[in-house]
């Protein structure tokens, strides 16, 4: 205890104050003014101790310090007047590891939290009672989890390194994918090649459950479309006969050029359905490689197929989903065609495209849809003679802008329900002008602003759409000398705005004592 | 005088009842208190709680064989108290000792504790002298 300084920090140096440093000397401690470590003992329950006592004696001159071995007593009846367990009163050191005890440590300590007591061996055996009951939970997929067949996987062929198609991707429960990738084939071998043939790819049941061979779902094929060498595609009407590839006039037909899965699941996680749609195309002798397109989409039953934008806060780079509202309720256009293998662009909010040429009146239409979260600008020029009217210029610009279907209604979330009214947002137009005058004004450019607010919890907040404001900006059009051109640019962009006011943190109200009396507690005087 | 039992030994008998009672029930709380205060993990409790009760069943024999020999008269009872009376001892000094925590009220307990059962031993053997003669 006389050898322990709790304020002697600094090595071979004197610290202010600190009595007990053995590095100051007697002129140091004449300049102390307090001791800051009075007393330095050792455990203080312990029945009788040493302790050392450091004074400064004040009234000396110089100021001297005092140092004392006294035996400090505990008076109380609980004090410890011995102990038999040595972890008590101060810290144990580790063993050192040897080849004898490493297995015996290894297991004391080989985890990520140990107690000072070693585990008995009975807690491991109880885990293991456990493990069944918890597997029967796990049986159902989840998110990620490969799709089970009788064999193996269901394989969803994609590029590894290089564009050839590797057989060893499986398909992600809910992971909805769609790869390219390249494969050697030539005439010769036109019936040898699995990975070409139908048969390849249903020929293995899913599993409906993991790891339970009890129930299957057979792969059906829902669709088959032929496309020919120029590219022409045509969907057969009897999807039944199963087409393998065969040799037929120097060509190589019923090649598979792509598959599109459709699972559909029910929300326990099992799967009940499974189709796969085929697009069939034929090689020729030349042909040394094709190019086959994979893709699979998970529908929960009894729900529409919706790609949805969020759930139910939008995804940045997901499209805005927006709809009209006849007479009534908002109809999103993009449930109208319910075939699996569309993805219906109309409806959706978009916006001019730049093409190459940039020329206005040759874009043949061309729109980008707008992705939430992504701030897109376009434009095109436009060349105007003297001899265009006004009239149906504007009408022609306007067409451009806003495009053939520009929707009324936004989706405030990304899985508003058509039924919900109050969850879709109106565009709200509005149309600035450089002057008054009643001249020609044509509109020149179109400016979105989203504005969209974090919604939700703290930890997990969510994007929501509260405002669309559509502002189209006019400019007057002036008649220009016959014979001469002008060019003047038109521009569209979309920009989204956060206005999500900062995050309050609630707090919860204090409680109160809820404590009343009894109605006739004054009950003989009132 | 014609009755040879001794009547020293049997108010110590009966004093020393009462003291084991308070002297189980001090030492039941010592342990809950020190097994609430300090580490006392289960390896080291179990063998302090298990000496305990022993040590009151011990207590009880050894008190009953006692007194049922000195008020017959008898040596063999005596006998056989005065060698559980070693084995009180014993697990007495085990509690003092040995025990996993040892505080100033478990010496104080213990020590009277033995301090009766030397008392005690000497008068039996006193008695046991007179019955025998």
């Amino acid at each position: 205890v006389a050898r322990l300084c709790v304020c002697d920090l600094l090595v071979a140096e004197c610290d202010a104050n600190c009595c007990c440093d053995p590095d100051c000397t007697e002129a140091d401690f004449s300049l102390f003014t307090t001791c800051s470590v009075p007393i330095v003992t050792g455990d203080s329950r312990l029945c009788s101790q040493k302790a050392a006592v450091y004074s400064l004696d004040v009234d000396a001159n110089p100021p001297e310090r005092i140092f004392e071995l006294i035996d400090q007593v505990n008076p109380s009846v609980f004090c410890i007047h011995s102990t038999n367990y040595k972890q008590l009163l101060s810290f144990s050191s580790p063993e050192m590891p040897t080849p004898e005890n490493f297995d015996q440590l290894l297991k004391q300590f080989g985890r990520a939290a140990f107690s000072a007591e070693p585990e008995p061996d009975s807690w491991n055996s109880n885990a293991d009672v456990q493990n069944p009951s918890d597997a029967n939970e796990t049986y159902r997929y989840e998110h990620g989890a490969p799709v089970q067949t009788e064999d193996a996987f269901l394989r969803l062929p994609s590029p590894v390194v290089s564009s050839w198609c590797s057989d060893a991707n499986p398909a992600g429960f809910l992971v909805n994918q769609a790869t390219k990738c390249t494969r050697s084939v030539s005439v010769e071998k036109c019936g040898s090649i699995q990975a070409v043939s139908m048969l390849f790819y249903i020929n293995s049941s899913i599993l409906a459950k993991l790891h339970e061979f009890v129930f299957q779902v057979n792969i059906t094929v829902q669709a088959v479309v032929v496309q020919s060498q120029d590219g022409m595609r045509t969907l057969l009407n009897d999807s039944d006969a199963l087409r393998l590839p065969m040799i037929l006039d120097d060509l190589c037909i019923n090649i598979v050029l792509g598959v599109s899965y459709h699972i559909t699941y029910t929300d326990a996680g099992e799967i009940i359905e499974a189709a796969a749609s085929f697009v069939l195309g034929a090689i020729n002798k030349e042909a040394l490689s094709i190019q086959q397109s994979f893709e699979i989409s998970f529908t929960q039953v009894n729900t529409q197929p919706v790609p949805l934008s969020g759930n139910p806060g939008y995804i940045v780079g997901l499209p805005i989903r927006a709809g009209f509202l006849p007479q009534g309720y908002p109809f999103p256009a993009d449930m109208l065609l319910q075939h699996l293998a569309c993805t219906d662009k109309h409806g959706q909010l978009t916006i001019l495209q730049s093409t190459s040429s940039q020329d206005c009146l040759a874009a043949q239409g061309a729109r980008a849809p707008v992705l939430f979260g992504y701030n897109m600008i376009s434009g095109c020029t436009l060349r105007i003679t003297a001899a265009t009217k006004c009239q149906p210029l504007t009408q022609t610009l306007l067409d451009l802008l806003k495009g053939q279907n520009f929707p009324e209604y936004v989706a405030s979330f990304g899985n508003s329900q058509a039924q919900d009214v109050l969850d879709w947002v109106p565009i709200i137009y509005l149309h600035t002008s450089e002057q008054v005058k009643s001249s020609c004004q044509i509109p020149v450019s179109l400016e979105i602003e989203v504005k969209w607010t974090k919604y939700g919890s703290l930890v997990n907040p969510q994007a929501r759409i509260l405002n669309v404001t559509a502002t189209i900006a006019t400019t007057t059009l002036q008649q220009l000398p016959s014979g001469r051109e002008r060019t003047f640019p038109v521009t569209s962009s979309v920009v989204f705005t956060d206005i999500s006011s900062p995050a309050e943190p609630g707090y919860k109200a204090w409680p109160t004592i809820n404590a009343k009396l009894p109605f006739d507690f004054f009950f003989p005087f009132v | 005088s014609s009755q040879l039992s001794s009547v020293p030994l049997q108010m110590l008998f009966y004093i020393n009842g009462i003291y084991y009672i308070f002297y189980f029930l001090a030492s039941l709380a010592l342990i809950i208190y020190k097994s609430q205060v300090f580490s006392y993990p289960d390896d080291f409790l179990a063998p302090d709680l298990a000496s305990l009760l022993i040590m009151a069943g011990f207590e009880v024999l050894r008190l009953y064989l006692g007194s049922k020999g000195n008020l017959t008269e008898e040596q063999a009872p005596l006998g056989l108290s005065l060698v559980t009376t070693l084995g009180s001892v014993v697990f007495s000094v085990y509690f003092l000792v040995w025990q996993t925590h040892v505080l100033k009220a478990d010496v104080i307990l213990n020590a009277v504790l033995l301090c009766a059962y030397g008392l005690e031993a000497v008068l039996k053997v006193t008695a046991i002298a007179a019955f025998v003669s």
